[in-house]
């Protein structure tokens, strides 16, 4: 018995802001209240990864939280969609190439859909949402084995980065420890 | 009641009707909050969709307790429909609690255990009147056979009204509702005792849920009496009085909840059982 299309209709969410200003998580939770009620498709702001079908994640990822958001990740069972709230989520925003974050969270775990915007609409987070929802119906039990992640890091392209236009620390002659 | 082929039927489906009144609550609540709401079969669509995803347990005794405490719930509304022993019904009911307490404890994870905590909490303060009640039955029947309830011809509800507005104020606590849903606290301890609880095995927990509707239903339908029609009326209105506490009040303390239970709801139901003992009533 072909369970699938059932995915669709009763999607859980898992919110999770990864250092983010807290724009979009307002827009994800005004997704959930009386005004758009994305209750009405079956969803339900869970709060429990275990039990979440939708990763919707909002924030650059910064250093402290890339941990906990791949954890976070690991513990959803499959299958299960991302998807990427917000510029700087997508690409890292105004925070790219800074000290604390790198480019987005596709560096750290493979996402599904990316929904721009600084903050993303409400109407586009349920556009996304609902992008995810096909893809997450046509999921396989090949999601279910692991993979290696094949991005490069950041630093390959053309953005500035902070660490090399920072002026050297004058500590005698030595290297400096960002070098 | 008494037919046994629709006993039978009422056991078997006892799970699916559950799951009515859950995809109906959930209706009901979204149109207080001025929302269109999600369909009314939404339970099943969650319970179809976990059947699919991937399974992972914690150990095998945690998924073990989910399965059992499903299992021994169904068997506390079995003797419940079936009209056994009240004690017995109770005493089923809080195994199957025991049991998902017991799981809650069995893992690590720190919010289960403060879910399991609370739980046993919540036991504490509805048990004691649901124990009164039950001895009240006794004074009035001279039976612990609720079958003796459901054939009673002045409804329960005219003998024992005290005890009904006890039961009416513990439900909250029994069901998870706000203000007293301490032991279930979506913001605080994310689901308490099914947090680790995933695919199949949380489908367990999910569906027993639906199961404690109907026992906490049945316990509103017995006070009917043999007029199966004000039954239905108590059990409706039950239904929105649980509804409309749960919209309108906020989650009050553990402390709060255990105070209120055993200051007011058991003082009321002790009160029942002095008036039913002497035939006040």
């Amino acid at each position: 018995m072909k369970l699938n299309k059932y995915r669709k209709k009763s999607p859980w969410i898992l919110h999770y802001n990864a250092g983010g200003c807290n724009g979009c998580d307002i827009e994800i939770l005004a997704c959930l209240g009386p005004k758009y009620d994305i209750e009405r498709f079956g969803m339900i702001n869970s709060g429990n990864p275990k039990q979440a079908d939708v990763m919707l994640i909002t924030g650059p990822v910064t250093k402290r939280s890339r941990e906990r958001l791949v954890d976070i990740y690991s513990q959803m069972p499959e299958p299960k969609v991302v998807v990427a709230c917000g510029s700087c989520t997508c690409t890292g925003g105004v925070f790219r190439g800074m000290y604390n974050c790198e480019g987005g969270v596709d560096q750290y775990i493979p996402v599904d859909v990316y929904v721009p915007g600084c903050g993303c609409r409400p109407e586009q987070i349920i556009a996304g949402v609902v992008e995810a929802l096909k893809k997450l119906e046509n999921k396989t039990k090949e999601i279910e084995k692991s993979v290696r992640l094949e991005v490069a890091p950041v630093e390959s392209d053309n953005q500035i980065n902070r660490r090399e236009i920072a002026a050297p620390i004058n500590n005698g002659g030595k290297p400096s420890v960002f070098g | 009641m008494n037919n046994i082929v629709v006993q039978i039927l009422l056991i078997a489906l006892a799970p699916i009707l559950g799951g009515l009144i859950y995809g109906l609550e959930r209706k009901v609540k979204a149109r207080m909050q001025r929302r269109i709401g999600p369909p009314l079969l939404q339970p099943f669509y969650d319970f179809l969709k976990f059947a699919d995803k991937r399974k992972m347990i914690v150990h095998s005794t945690h998924a073990f307790l989910g399965l059992l405490h499903f299992v021994s719930l169904w068997f506390a509304v079995a003797v419940l429909i079936m009209g056994g022993d009240f004690i017995l019904i109770i005493f089923l009911h809080l195994l199957s609690t025991a049991v998902i307490i017991l799981a809650g404890f069995s893992t690590r994870s720190i919010f289960s255990h403060l879910g399991a905590n609370r739980s046993a909490i919540s036991v504490l303060a509805y048990e004691p009147v649901l124990i009164i009640i039950a001895i009240s039955a006794y004074m009035l029947t001279g039976s612990f056979d609720v079958s003796a309830l459901y054939a009673s011809e002045i409804p329960v509800l005219f003998k024992m009204p005290l005890a009904f507005i006890a039961l009416l104020l513990i439900l909250p606590v029994k069901l998870k509702k706000s203000p007293f849903d301490v032991s279930e606290a979506h913001q605080e301890v994310v689901g308490g005792v099914e947090l680790e609880y995933s695919g199949i095995f949380y489908e367990a927990v999910y569906t027993a849920k639906w199961l404690d509707y109907i026992f906490v239903y049945l316990l509103v339908f017995m006070f009917g009496g043999a007029n199966i029609w004000l039954g239905l009326v108590l059990v409706a209105l039950t239904f929105i009085y649980i509804n409309a506490l749960d919209n309108s009040t906020a989650r009050v303390n553990y402390k709060q909840m255990l105070r209120f239970c055993l200051w007011v709801a058991l003082p009321i139901a002790f009160v029942n059982l002095l008036l039913t003992m002497f035939g006040v009533l």
